[in-house]
C-alpha cells in the first residue's frame, strides 16, 4: 500500500470536513477522489501530507505514520497544490530549478531532471517567463512541472486542471497518463466527472466528508440500479404510444419534449433492442437514436439525490 | 542550500532597484564634499553680538554708573516696567535675556565691604546671558580687588581704574581646523548611509521575506524534505549575507570617496558604528517584512520610515538646526542616534575611554534598538502563526 488512510475525521469548528474518512491506494494507481466544492478534497490531501492536524484518524504513507517530520517520506512524494505556488520573481526555469533543489541535491542530475521536465510540460518556449505572463493554463503546468521535477513515486494532484481551457487540459491529463505508466502512484482530485472517468484507474465519491462510493467507473455504476439512456428523435408521436412504451420491460420514465423521447431504463438485457422493436411495430417515424451509459454523475445523483454539479 | 540560493537569486533579481540608492549616496556624497570645501566659514569668523537685556537701578552712584557703562558695550538695555509680571513676561517672549536689578544702597555697602547681592533673573542655558553675568561678576570682582589694595579710593577714582583695566580687550582668532572640517564631511557622509543603507536593508529583507511568506509557497514548502530549521537558517545567512554585502559596498564607497582619512583611527569607529547601524537596520527590515502583506505597499513604507527618520536626525539637515522637541521625537529612532554617535566620532581626536564613551554608548542604543526590532518581529511571527 502506497497510501492508507482510516477513520480520519478532521473538524473546523462545528463543521465536520471529513468525517471517519477510510480508503488505501496500491502502487501504481490512479487514484480519483471525486466530489463537489467543498466535500473536503484538499483537506483530505493536506491531511495526508501533514499540512493539517487531524482530529482522529491514522495515516500511512508508503508504509509508514505520516508525521511532519518525516522527511524521508516527503522526499518521495511530488505534490501540486489546489492553489498555484510559484514564486513571481523566478523565471519559469528558476521555479523549476528551485522545487526540483529541494529534493535533488545533486546539480547535474538537477539539471537533467529540470530539462526534462520543461520539455514534459511543454514550457521550453516560455523557460525564461516570469508566472505573471503566463497563460492560465501555462501557470498550471507550471504549477506541476514544479511539482513533479523529481520524479516522485507518488504524486497528489489537487484540482490541477481548474481553469484551464479544454486543449490544455487534455494535455494535462494525458501527461498524468504517462506518469502513471511511467510508474508513479497518483492520487488525483476533481470535481470534473468527466476528468475522473477519462484518467482513474479506481475512484472514490465523496460528499460532506463522507465517502459515498469507492471502485472503478465499472464498478461504481453497477452500484446503481439505473441502465443506459436512450434518446429517439420523433416528431410525430402519440401520448397513448408513450404510455405503452413506459410498459416495456426495464423501461423506469418516458418524457417527451418534442422531438426528443427521453427514455431511462434500469440494468437490464435487450433495453435498447426493445424500444427499437416496438418502435418500428409501431410506425413511430424517428430520426436519430442514440443510447448512453450512465456517468459518474448519475451515480453520485443516485446515491445523494443531487447533481454532482451544482 | 537551495532557500539561501533562492533568497540570494531574489536579491540579485531587486539589484537595479536597489542600486539607485548607492548612486543617490554617492552621486550626494561627491556633492557634499565639493561644495563645502570650506563649510566652516562661518564659525571661522568671531563676532559678538549684542545681547537684549534689561538694567533697573535703584542706585545713582558713580560705581553702578560704571556698571552700566561697562555692560552697555556688550548689550543692548531694553526698558521694562519694574514689576515682577511685566519682567516675567519679558524674560519668557525672550524680549531680553538677562535681568539685572540693582537695589537701593548698593554701592555704598557693598564699598563697606558688607554683604550685597544683585538681582540676577536670566533664561537658564542661555550663551549670552551667561556671557553678561560673566562680565558682571568681573566687573565687581574687580572693584574688590581694587578696593581691598588701595585704601580711601573714591567711587569715580575707582571707576576710572576700572575702566581702564577693562577695557582691554582680548582678541579671538579662531584656528581654521583642517582635519576637522574634512571629517566633518566624512561624518555627512556616513550619516548619509542612514538613507541608502537602510533604504537598501529594508527593500532587499521585505523581497526576501515577501517571496517567503506567501501562504500557498509556505505551504507548498512544508510538503518538501527541507525542515522549518533548516530553510530558517538558510534564510538568516542569506539575510546575513545580503545585509554585509550591502554595508560592504557603501564602506567601500565612502573610503573611495574620502581616501585622505581612511587610516585614521576615526575610521575604525565609523566602521563599528555603520556596521552595528547595518543590523539594526536588517532588523527594522525583518519587522517590516513581518508586519507588511503586499509587496506593492513596500516601497512606500520604506520611504516613509526611512526618509522620515532622517530628516528628524538631522541625515540631512545638521541636528543643531532642528528644533529640541524634533530631536525629541527623533531620539526614538535609530537613525538620530547613528547620526548622534557619527558626528562625535568626527570630533575624536584622542581615543581614551573617557572621549570614547558617548559614542559607545550611542552605539550601544542602536544595537538596543535592532534588538527590539527582532524581538518584536518575532513576538509577531509567532501570533500570526498562532492565528
Ligand atoms: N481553514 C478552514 N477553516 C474553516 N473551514 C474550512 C477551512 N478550510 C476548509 N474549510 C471548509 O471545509 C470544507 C471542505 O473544504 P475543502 O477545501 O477540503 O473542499 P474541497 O473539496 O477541496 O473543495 P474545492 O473543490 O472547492 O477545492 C468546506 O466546507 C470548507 O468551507
Ligand atoms: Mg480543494
Amino acid at each position: 500500500m502506497i497510501v492508507k488512510v482510516r477513520n480520519l475525521v478532521k473538524r473546523y469548528g462545528d463543521l465536520i470536513a471529513l468525517d471517519h474518512l477510510s480508503f488505501s491506494i496500491k502502487e501504481g494507481e490512479i487514484f480519483g477522489l471525486l466530489g463537489p466544492n467543498g466535500s473536503g478534497k484538499t483537506t483530505a490531501i493536506n491531511c495526508i501530507l501533514s499540512l493539517l492536524k487531524y482530529d482522529k484518524g491514522e495515516i500511512e504513507v508508503f508504509g509508514e505514520p505520516m508525521t511532519p517530520e518525516a522527511y524521508h517520506i516527503k522526499r518521495n512524494i511530488g505534490i501540486v497544490m489546489q492553489n498555484v505556488a510559484v514564486f513571481n520573481e523566478l523565471t519559469v526555469y528558476e521555479n523549476i530549478d528551485y522545487f526540483c533543489g529541494l529534493y535533488i541535491k545533486d546539480k547535474n542530475l538537477k539539471k537533467q531532471l529540470v530539462e526534462e521536465t520543461i520539455e514534459f510540460t511543454g514550457l521550453n518556449e516560455y523557460r525564461n517567463f516570469r508566472p505573471k505572463k503566463l497563460s492560465g493554463g501555462l501557470l498550471r503546468r507550471l504549477n506541476i512541472a514544479c511539482g513533479i521535477a523529481h520524479k516522485p513515486k507518488l504524486i497528489i494532484l489537487d484540482e490541477p486542471t481548474v481553469a484551464v481551457d479544454p486543449q490544455s487540459r487534455n494535455k494535462i491529463l494525458e501527461g498524468i497518463r504517462k506518469l502513471n505508466s511511467k510508474g508513479a502512484t497518483i492520487i488525483y482530485t476533481s470535481h470534473y466527472m468527466e476528468e475522473v472517468e477519462q484518467i482513474c484507474s479506481r475512484i472514490m465519491i465523496i460528499d460532506k466528508g463522507k465517502a459515498i462510493a469507492t471502485g472503478t467507473k465499472e464498478e461504481l455504476k453497477a452500484m446503481i440500479s439505473l441502465g443506459e439512456k436512450i434518446t429517439v428523435e420523433s416528431y410525430d408521436v402519440s401520448g397513448e404510444q408513450l404510455a405503452r412504451l413506459k410498459q416495456l420491460p426495464n423501461i423506469v420514465s418516458v418524457e417527451y419534449s418534442n422531438p426528443l423521447i427521453e427514455i431511462k431504463s434500469s440494468k437490464g438485457k435487450n433495453n435498447l433492442e426493445n424500444v427499437l422493436e416496438f418502435i418500428k411495430k409501431e410506425n413511430i417515424p424517428f430520426g436519430k437514436i442514440y443510447s448512453e451509459l450512465p456517468t459518474l454523475n448519475d451515480v453520485f445523483l443516485e446515491i445523494t439525490g443531487k447533481e454532482l454539479r451544482d | 542550500m537551495p532557500v539561501y540560493n533562492l533568497c540570494m537569486r531574489i536579491i540579485r533579481k531587486n539589484i537595479p532597484s536597489l542600486l539607485i540608492y548607492l548612486f543617490v549616496f554617492v552621486g550626494v556624497s561627491i556633492i557634499v564634499s565639493s561644495s563645502s570645501a570650506n563649510p566652516q566659514k562661518a564659525v571661522n569668523e568671531f563676532t559678538r553680538k549684542k545681547a537684549d537685556i534689561a538694567f533697573i537701578s535703584k542706585d545713582d552712584s558713580p560705581l553702578i554708573e560704571g556698571l552700566r557703562n561697562e555692560i552697555g558695550k556688550i548689550a543692548n538695555f531694553i526698558d521694562i516696567p519694574d514689576n515682577k509680571g511685566d519682567l516675567q513676561d519679558a524674560l519668557f517672549f525672550r524680549r531680553v535675556v538677562y535681568i539685572l536689578r540693582v537695589p537701593e544702597g548698593f554701592a555704598q555697602k557693598f564699598i563697606a565691604g558688607e554683604e550685597v547681592f544683585l538681582e540676577k533673573t536670566f533664561v537658564p542655558g542661555s550663551a549670552s546671558s551667561a556671557y553678561i553675568d560673566l562680565s558682571v561678576d568681573k566687573y565687581l570682582n574687580t572693584a574688590k580687588f581694587y578696593l581691598e589694595h588701595m585704601d580711601n579710593i573714591s567711587q569715580e577714582g575707582l571707576v576710572a581704574y576700572l575702566n581702564d583695566t577693562l577695557s582691554e580687550e582680548a582678541t579671538v582668532t579662531v584656528l581654521p581646523a583642517r582635519t576637522k572640517t574634512n571629517l566633518s564631511n566624512l561624518a555627512y557622509t556616513y550619516n548619509y548611509m542612514a538613507y541608502s543603507l537602510s533604504s537598501i536593508l529594508i527593500l532587499g529583507m521585505s523581497a526576501i521575506m515577501m517571496a517567503l511568506n506567501d501562504k500557498d509557497l509556505k505551504n507548498r514548502m512544508s510538503c518538501s524534505p527541507i525542515s522549518g530549521t533548516k530553510s530558517n537558517l538558510q534564510f538568516f545567512l542569506a539575510c546575513l549575507t545580503f545585509s554585509g554585502a550591502a554595508w560592504l559596498v557603501q564602506i567601500i564607497a565612502c573610503f573611495i570617496l574620502d581616501l585622505e582619512n581612511v587610516m585614521t583611527l576615526n575610521t575604525v569607529f565609523f566602521i563599528i558604528s555603520s556596521l552595528v547601524f547595518t543590523f539594526c537596520g536588517t532588523a527594522l527590515g525583518y519587522l517590516i517584512g513581518s508586519i507588511v502583506k503586499g509587496t506593492e505597499a513596500i516601497p512606500a513604507i520604506t520611504n516613509v520610515v526611512v526618509l522620515g527618520s532622517c530628516f528628524l536626525s538631522g541625515v540631512f539637515v545638521p541636528a543643531e538646526l532642528l528644533g529640541k522637541s524634533t530631536l525629541k521625537i527623533a531620539s526614538f529612532t535609530p537613525a538620530y542616534w547613528f547620526v548622534k554617535a557619527n558626528n562625535q566620532i568626527a570630533q575624536l581626536s584622542q581615543f581614551d575611554l573617557s572621549s570614547l564613551k558617548p559614542v559607545f554608548s550611542d552605539i550601544a542604543v542602536i544595537f538596543c534598538f535592532a534588538s527590539a526590532f527582532f524581538a518584536l518581529s518575532l513576538l509577531i511571527r509567532k501570533t500570526k502563526r498562532y492565528n
